[in-house]
């Protein structure tokens, strides 16, 4: 889930052989949704017209619908890598 | 009133120093950008950045010690982009927060049903997603 729009997300995947489900939701509405808005500091580069950005948020859910488990970043620069969602799996899984 | 040529001689010693300054400046700066971007590349930057962040205001502190010494204009020239380059990373680790609204999403609340529209174009429902185990990612775009 991004604020790209679909064609943006077609050459991401392209580029980078993606496989998972991607969407766009570039007026935030979903984002919204969820509550993740960020009300820090906007930092899209300069050119884009995105009014705003989520805040890089992975979200466990379970068959219901509920959350597992979730991860937040603080500072847009550092994203969890693979290990600490796999652990994430792991832990909530087995 | 002219100077003694030993303060002459004396200064042009300095500016040489600060001049070099300048460079090893620059020299630092464009060494630490360069391994900097390689990590983002690799998506590879590390937990803790204070030794990125040491090696930029370390660049940056040496281009303002070149003015300081007295530089000629190429290595005031060099100390410019090492003060640039170098205070560059620590504004944007300094600036980088992101905060969400109190009414944020957490752990045990039911997600909210939302439709989405994918790359293809097609029509999305959460309710899909009903029954399965999912990993949702929000990332902020293509760039």
């Amino acid at each position: 889930m991004s604020t790209d729009h679909p064609e943006e997300i077609r050459e991401e995947r392209g580029a980078h052989g993606l496989q998972a489900i991607m969407l766009s939701d570039p007026d935030l509405v979903v984002t919204d949704a969820f509550g993740l808005r960020n009300t820090g500091y906007h930092s899209a580069p300069p050119g884009d017209d995105t009014e705003a950005l989520p805040v890089p948020t992975s979200l466990l859910v379970d068959a219901q619908g509920r959350v597992l488990w979730m991860d937040q970043v603080a500072n847009y620069q550092r994203r969890s890598g693979p290990e600490v969602v796999l652990a994430a799996l792991r832990k909530h899984l087995d | 009133m002219s100077e003694s040529p030993e303060i002459a001689k004396g200064r042009g010693r300095t500016r040489t120093l600060g001049t070099s300054l300048g460079f090893i400046a620059v020299a630092v700066a464009i060494v630490t950008v360069a391994l900097w971007f390689r990590q983002i590349d690799q998506v590879a930057i590390p937990e803790n950045r204070t030794v990125f962040v040491a090696f930029f205001l370390t660049a940056a502190a040496l281009g303002v010690g070149a003015f300081v010494a007295g530089t000629r204009w190429f290595g005031g020239l060099a100390a410019v982009v090492a003060i640039f380059l170098g205070s560059f990373l620590p504004y944007t680790v300094a600036i980088s927060r992101q905060e969400v609204g109190v009414a944020a999403i957490q752990v045990g609340d039911m997600i909210p049903r939302f439709t989405a529209v994918s790359d293809h174009g097609e029509p999305f429902d959460s309710e899909d997603l009903h029954g399965h185990i999912v990993l949702i990612k929000f990332f902020r775009a293509h760039w």
